[in-house]
């Protein structure tokens, strides 16, 4: 059975790109706007892994990270974030925060891709 | 949301983010004090670089980085929006929107003064670097084989934090030969063990000619708390328990040499001895064995590939006993399940990992590249080529798509024919080529290659095309149709594999009795794959014939509707939810599901199948897709996967198309396996009539 | 001839005892939805999946109701040229006997209830008519109604 991925962006074409290239390989993609949103799909349907912009409007991607984290079952659900920055203080909160990994922007699809297989195979 | 290019997308957006970049910039310029404001000039100029590096606008995205870090520092309050700063952005964001909607514009030297400005009142030198230069690959060396000793732990709660241990063994699998010891030591007794984490730690040890930062690279996202370390192990290692343990720093070396002047093995006497601990000499052992294994591996290999003639029946034979060694182990799963004896069901699924490894290697034998039978044909061509007075030359591509051999052997005939045909009816002779402005010799051309679960084998020939006039008349004398009835292209064209049907004007000792076609529809089918004839673009004429991978097994997922039992191809299912009793009673007519957004429609199949019990009261939707579209199937119980040996239905169910075929279940009795295409063409022939008798 | 007797609904009929293959007992059977009434079901022989048909509904009486002495008799027929396993639902099975050919008589032409289409011979056995079914006719494909009923 396929495997869900919850993307996160504030961004149309990323949002867009993760769902061509993730359908693509026969994952199930859920998309979400910011933070909020993401939250409400993310209760409503559960995901076996999520990718979440961090700079976001309405929750942003570290506040979006520690709320999905206090939910019985995301734990143990891969979360990437998506950073611009090699910022290692940024990773650092992040995985603080209970993020699992991290892709760094720009990226191609392969690169998004060889993530995903690592997390979720 | 806009279908196509991410870059159209992101050109759209762009726009509308340079829009809300001007007014807050305007805005700012009015109040500068206003916090808001800045967060979103800096959101708005985050996003454009950010998306605009991802779609191909890497020199737009270097230049907004400027911008961007300026505003970075007005959010920490390091720097005042002043009215310059906030002028500035507005050109900045004047040279952004020219470079993403007129990337043709030469604006360098606006750039350049923008950028000179913004350095000065940043105060910093310009962060010269700009956009990070990626990392060049380094250097490729020639690949070479090392052997690496990699230990490593989790972080107690990486599995709540997502890390799946499994996934980082299996990726180093993938770079080699790996053997791996997960050491136990650190396990709590069973009363004391949080099911959440992390306990065990794991010794590798890889072959691999990959490069040491393939290794670092499985570990990126817990090196920091892993307690990682990976070491290179001299190749030329005898591989003896002793050797590995001293290089390990578990014992020194005196010790070692004492003990092996005594006879029981080392290792257990180390351990007795209190030298070693008991974990050590387990892991130690493991890459002795690794290292034997790798020592075989090399000398496998200088000899060269080696394979063996079978006879053919025997892997027939073979793949009977497979077939029915899964069906045993289905009743074995079940047995177990309902058991409930834990170290049964531990042993039962073992089966199962066995069985479906045995049932994939099974099916790799049988698989023969195509190009088998293609070479047969090469002959073929030559010689109607000869005996029509034809020049006819025969392309092939994808000869080394490979086949389920009895499906080759089974291709064989239908194959033959429509290149017979392709040839005696299509490409025409030589004279009227030219005439017609082609060149003299006709092309026939077989391909073949893979499309998701399905082979694809396509006959195409440039010749004289299909004669539409001429295929609709011999279909109403056929009484096929109504005369003068309009059809769509592919329906009229799929008359030709109707009996009897010939449009040939001269009946050549080839072909064109009418007996072909209809039979190679009907072998392809027995093939349970489905054949297409139509026009080429650029003139000529294109048979496809599409073929599904396997025969024998599939993957399903068993769900339960009334009292019987039925498989749905796993390959189709998307997911499954659940019917609430609200959308159940909702809906009546008309019957959709919406699933986050999408509104989808369902079928109940209890209604299709009649079943005479009540539904269940939670009943369960499994969401297939069929190419673009997806369709639920409401079922009353999902039982689960099953691996599904294919039986076929007898001649007397044969003409029932929504199910392609039967399987035995673990307790011996059927269940039907769902054709979901023509289930669905099924269901929707029953609204037809349920609205044609409703009047509507 | 050495046929096979078996009874529905009381009437005994006989099949030629070399087209069957095996005799058993109820087993689990698996309705096929959307199947004609007469072959509404497959069940499973030996790890094959054979369709079931039950005779009773070719000869317009009522479905079968399963009691102690109904039996699946297992046979292998000419359908469409091609041979096929297929398994008969009947009420009963008696044994298999000789019926020499002079207690047959040719199928009269009226009188019958059955469709005579469907019957090679009559037989006695005893005192009883012992009705010889024409099993490939009865599978023959064809515009047939399902119904042996005499029209």
């Amino acid at each position: 059975m396929s495997k869900n991925i919850l993307s996160v962006d504030d961004s149309a074409s990323i949002r867009q790109m993760v769902k061509m290239t993730l359908s693509a390989a026969g994952y199930g993609v859920v998309e979400a706007c910011d933070g909020a949103d993401a939250l409400g799909k993310a209760k409503s349907s559960p995901v076996n892994m999520v990718v979440t912009d961090l700079n976001m409007p309405n929750m942003d991607g570290l506040s979006l990270i520690r709320e999905l984290r206090k939910l019985p079952e995301y734990r143990g659900v891969p979360i990437i974030f998506l950073t611009t920055e090699s910022d290692d203080e940024k990773k650092k909160e992040a995985k603080a925060a209970g993020a699992t990994g991290w892709i760094t922007k720009p990226f191609k699809q392969d690169q998004l891709l060889a993530v995903v297989k690592k997390v979720i195979g | 949301m806009a279908a196509g290019d991410p870059a159209e997308t992101f050109r759209q957006e762009a726009q509308e983010l340079i829009e809300q970049l001007e007014h807050s910039l305007l805005d700012l310029e009015q109040t500068p004090t206003d916090r808001d404001l800045v967060d979103s000039a800096f959101r708005a100029l985050h996003t454009i670089k950010g998306s605009g590096a991802m779609f191909g606008f890497e020199a737009m995205a270097a230049f907004t980085h400027h911008v961007e870090s300026a505003f970075d520092q007005v959010r920490k309050g390091k720097l005042q929006p002043s009215p310059s700063l906030v002028g500035l952005a507005l050109e900045a964001q004047d040279i952004i929107r020219a470079m993403i909607l007129e990337p043709d514009c030469d604006l360098a030297d606006r750039q350049k003064t923008v950028l000179d400005q913004l350095a000065q009142l940043v105060g910093s030198a310009a962060d010269a670097a700009g956009q990070e230069a990626k990392a060049s690959a380094p250097a490729s060396q020639p690949a070479q084989k090392q052997r690496w000793r990699i230990t490593f732990s989790l972080a107690r709660d990486a599995m709540v934090m997502g890390i799946n241990a499994l996934l980082l063994l299996d990726e180093l699998r993938s770079l080699g030969h790996c053997t791996v010891t997960a050491l136990t030591d650190a396990v709590p007794p069973l009363a004391e063990i949080d099911a959440e984490s992390s306990y065990l730690r794991w010794d590798v040890v890889l072959t691999t000619d990959a490069p040491r930062s393939a290794i670092d690279d499985v570990f990126i996202f817990v090196q920091d708390d892993a307690n990682l370390s990976i070491t290179a192990i001299d190749l030329s290692t005898e591989g003896r328990l002793g050797e590995i343990l001293v290089d390990r720093g578990e014992v020194p070396r005196r010790v070692v040499e004492e003990m092996v002047a005594s006879r029981p093995p080392l290792g257990e006497l180390l351990v007795e001895a209190g030298q070693v601990a008991p974990e050590a000499v387990k892991s130690a052992l493991a890459e002795q064995k690794h290292l034997i294994r790798d020592q075989a591996d090399s000398a496998k290999e200088a000899k060269a590939a080696s394979s063996i003639r079978v006879p053919a029946e025997r892997l027939d034979e073979l793949m009977d006993r497979v077939g029915e060694l899964v069906i045993v182990q289905a009743r074995l799963k079940q047995q177990a399940n309902s058991n409930g004896d834990p170290l049964i069901k531990a042993v039962a699924e073992e089966m199962e990992r066995l069985t479906s490894e045995l049932r994939d290697t099974t099916m790799s034998i049988r698989m023969v590249p195509i190009g088998s039978l293609f070479s047969r044909f090469r002959r073929l061509v030559h010689d109607l080529s000869r005996d029509l007075g034809k020049k006819v030359s025969l392309v092939t591509t994808g000869e080394e798509t490979e086949l389920d051999k009895t499906v080759i052997e089974r291709l064989n005939d239908p194959l033959v024919h429509l290149i017979r045909n392709s040839i005696d009816h299509g490409v025409e002779g030589t004279a009227e080529r030219l005439a017609a402005g082609k060149t003299g010799e006709g092309e026939v051309r077989l391909e073949a290659y893979h499309s998701g679960a399905q082979v694809v084998i396509s006959v195409k020939d440039d010749g004289r095309g299909l004669d539409r006039v001429r295929i609709q008349a011999k279909a109403e004398e056929n009484g096929l149709i109504p005369p003068g009835a309009k059809l769509p292209d592919d329906e009229l064209f799929q008359m030709i594999f109707q009996p009897g049907f010939s449009t040939a004007k001269e009946v050549t000792n080839v072909s064109g009795r009418g007996v072909g076609m209809d039979v190679v529809k009907r072998g392809i089918e027995s093939l349970r794959g489905t054949v297409d004839i139509g026009p080429r673009s650029g003139g000529g004429t294109e048979v496809t014939v599409r073929l599904p991978l396997t025969l024998a097994i599939i993957d399903g997922l068993l769900v339960r509707i009334g009292h019987g039992r039925y498989v749905i191809p796993l390959p189709t299912v998307e997911e499954c939810v659940e019917l609430s009793l609200a959308d159940d009673a909702r809906s009546s007519g008309r019957s959709f599901l919406n699933i986050r957004g999408e509104l989808v429609p369902f079928i109940r199949l209890r209604d299709l199948f009649a079943s005479p019990l009540p539904a269940d009261p939670y009943q369960k939707v499994v969401i297939v897709s069929l190419g673009e579209c997806r369709v639920g199937l409401v079922v009353d119980q999902v039982i689960g996967d099953h691996q599904t040996v294919i039986k076929s239905l007898s001649k007397l169910h044969s003409n029932i198309k929504a199910f392609s075929g039967a399987t035995i279940l673990g307790d011996g009795s059927v269940a039907l396996i769902l054709d979901i295409e023509h289930l669905i063409e099924w269901a929707q022939e029953q609204t037809d009539v349920a609205m044609l008798e409703a009047g509507e | 001839m050495e046929v096979l007797t078996l009874g529905l609904q009381g009437e005994i009929f006989a099949l030629e005892a070399d087209i069957v293959r095996e005799i058993l007992d109820l087993v689990p059977v698996t309705e096929v939805p959307n199947a004609p009434a007469f072959v509404g079901a497959v069940i499973n022989v030996r790890g094959r999946v054979v369709p079931l048909c039950d005779l009773r509904l070719k000869f317009g009486m009522e479905r079968s109701q399963s009691s102690r002495d109904t039996r699946i008799v297992v046979i292998e027929v000419l359908i469409d040229g091609e041979p096929t396993i297929v398994g008969l639902l009947v009420d009963k099975v008696y044994e298999v006997t000789e019926i020499t050919a002079d207690s047959m008589e040719a199928v009269p032409r009226i009188g019958l209830r059955w469709r005579p289409e469907f019957i090679r011979s009559v037989g006695k056995r005893g005192a009883d008519f012992v009705i010889v079914l024409d099993i490939e006719q009865i599978f023959a494909p064809g515009p047939q109604s399902n119904d042996l009923t005499a029209a």
